[in-house]
């Protein structure tokens, strides 16, 4: 039937839409407002996955892991700028290439760090709802994907009031355009950029668990992930925090329209078509500042 | 008493030395103008108070309330907090961000950040304008509204000492004239000590109570409006290279 394939294929893409705006949102803080190109978010959000897997082996909820795991994703997020700055920031080499060479670096350790630690096989969790759908009419909404599809705009509209309305927000916002006028301002913009990376850092371990709630992780699962996270980003507009949710969802109700009417083969070819037709039309992206 | 002393300052750029032995100093409450045609030294010597450019010999010291600091060793970002604002050339606003938003980042460093509604309030009744346009974008505004806006930022650090560097540069002369008048004002209601470097001089040395000249990175004169008259030509030609003292 037509009309229910359409509709159940709108409503899957919304949430797996709403998902991959998660995954990508700290690449969102990383690369569209720090303009560090953190290839390696991707692997960050698998690490969280495999923490929510192991709290959920002790019985824990996903969601309740990966709040706990809010505070040393951070810290970890702190290290690895930290790391990334000694390496080039200060020696005046920071640049594109050396950013994406270093993450891609960083993203191969921590999937072998994964492969040694707990092998190929795929790790998963259990919570009660999986399995179960809320059904409205025609349309059939599964647990497993409106559980983690509700996280993205929490986590997006958290981070955007963040941004707007905290002092740190606001210096955040400014670091990437002038690292200068935040010296002249008497804020140090290292501090700035550390604690911003942290907090893309911590956004990692929610999508973390909503990656995982939605289906088995195996270490190499970011891989996957890595064009589509930069096509958010990309696509909403860099440094736009709401941009992201509405870019997930655009293309995730496309890949599913395509899956449901063409062929699932096409899908992944669907997220960089319409970056690059959006691109030729409006280079600043979706809700993107021209600059 | 206090005062910003800079002893026998030498600076530069790698090899290339642009400041040599250069000694000043700027007391509490008084405008001291430095003067100089481009590439003389002046935004170096500015940028190299607040730690920018790393100093290769000499002192920098903040003596205030009997603390000496020694700003060569800080960080721009401690030297601000320190007391010492920079209105930086070429102004340096964050242009996506707001009017009040470039305020409130400045007003929130450590130093300021117990007065920022006090001091907005000030820029705010300062600078009528500024509080007109708030919530517009900071790249949105006109040359003179920047210079304003950033002026007003350096305020928001509740500075002991403001330096501020070539505020003429690029703005038409009726709109330097208010740019300067507002420097004026704040000096004269608020008895801020101000540095300010500027290359338009007759302007700058009306405004000050002292100067000095920096040619190729020297000092070459310092003058004192209490104990001699200017002779404007004189200046010129001492400002253009034409003798060395």
């Amino acid at each position: 039937m037509f009309a229910d394939q359409f509709i159940n294929a709108i409503g899957t893409g919304v949430m797996l839409g709403s998902i991959y705006a998660a995954l990508a949102l700290g690449l969102a803080v990383t690369f569209g407002l720090l303009h560090i190109p953190n290839i390696a978010h991707p692997a960050f959000v698998i690490a969280g996955a495999y923490v929510v897997a192991m709290g959920n082996s002790y019985g824990l909820d996903p969601l309740l892991v990966a709040l706990l795991a809010l505070a040393p994703f951070y810290v970890a997020g702190l290290g690895f700028y930290e790391f990334y700055a000694r390496v080039f920031e200060r020696r005046g080499s920071a640049d594109t290439m050396n950013a994406l060479t270093l993450f891609f670096g960083v993203s191969l350790v921590l999937e072998t760090l994964l492969l040694m630690r707990f092998g190929t096989n795929q790790q998963s969790v259990s919570v009660g709802y999986v399995g179960q759908s809320l059904t409205i009419g025609l349309l059939s909404l599964p647990y497993r994907l409106l559980v983690p599809a509700l996280l993205a705009p929490v986590m997006v509209a958290a981070l955007w009031l963040y941004l707007r309305h905290t002092h740190t927000g606001i210096a955040v916002r400014a670091v990437a355009h002038d690292e200068r006028a935040l010296s002249v301002s008497g804020i140090d913009p290292r501090w700035i950029k550390r604690h911003a990376f942290g907090i893309a850092a911590a956004t990692a371990v929610v999508a973390g668990a909503a990656l995982i709630i939605i289906g088995p992780v195996d270490p190499f699962g970011g891989r996957l992930q890595i064009g589509r996270a930069f096509a958010v980003v990309v696509l909403a507009g860099m440094g736009s925090i709401p941009g992201t949710i509405a870019a997930g969802i655009l293309i995730g109700v496309s890949e599913a329209l395509v899956s449901a009417f063409a062929s699932p083969s096409w899908a992944p070819a669907v997220a960089f078509s319409i970056l690059l037709a959006t691109l030729a039309l409006r280079p600043q992206g979706l809700f993107g500042a021209r600059r | 008493m206090n005062r910003l002393v800079i002893e026998n300052l030498n600076a530069g750029y790698g090899s290339v030395a642009v400041l040599h032995d250069v000694c000043m100093e700027v007391r509490e409450s008084e405008f001291v103008a430095l003067l100089g045609t481009n590439g003389n030294g002046k935004s170096t010597l500015l940028n190299t108070i607040l730690g920018f450019v790393r100093p290769q010999g000499g002192r920098i010291l903040l003596d205030w309330d009997g603390q000496t600091i020694d700003l060569a060793r800080l960080q721009p970002h401690e030297i601000v907090n320190a007391g010492v604002a920079l209105v930086p050339e070429g102004r340096r606003l964050v242009p996506n961000l707001t009017v009040e938003e470039n305020l409130i980042l400045a007003g929130s460093c450590p130093r300021a950040k117990d007065q920022i509604s006090r001091n907005l309030d000030f820029c705010y009744t300062t600078f009528p304008l500024l509080k007109e346009r708030r919530a517009q974008q900071a790249s949105t505004m006109s040359g003179g509204q920047q210079q304003l806006l950033a002026i007003a930022r350096a305020l928001m650090t509740s500075p002991r000492i403001m330096l501020i560097d070539e505020p003429s540069v690029g703005l038409a002369p009726i709109v330097v004239g208010q740019v300067f008048e507002a420097v004026r004002e704040l000096q004269t209601t608020q008895k801020l000590t101000i540095l300010m470097a500027e290359q338009s001089f007759f302007q700058a040395v009306d405004l000050a109570s002292r100067a000095y000249v920096l040619s190729h990175g020297h000092i070459i004169r310092a003058i004192d409006r209490a104990v001699e008259q200017i002779d404007p030509e004189d200046l010129r030609a001492a400002m253009m290279g034409l003798e060395h003292s």
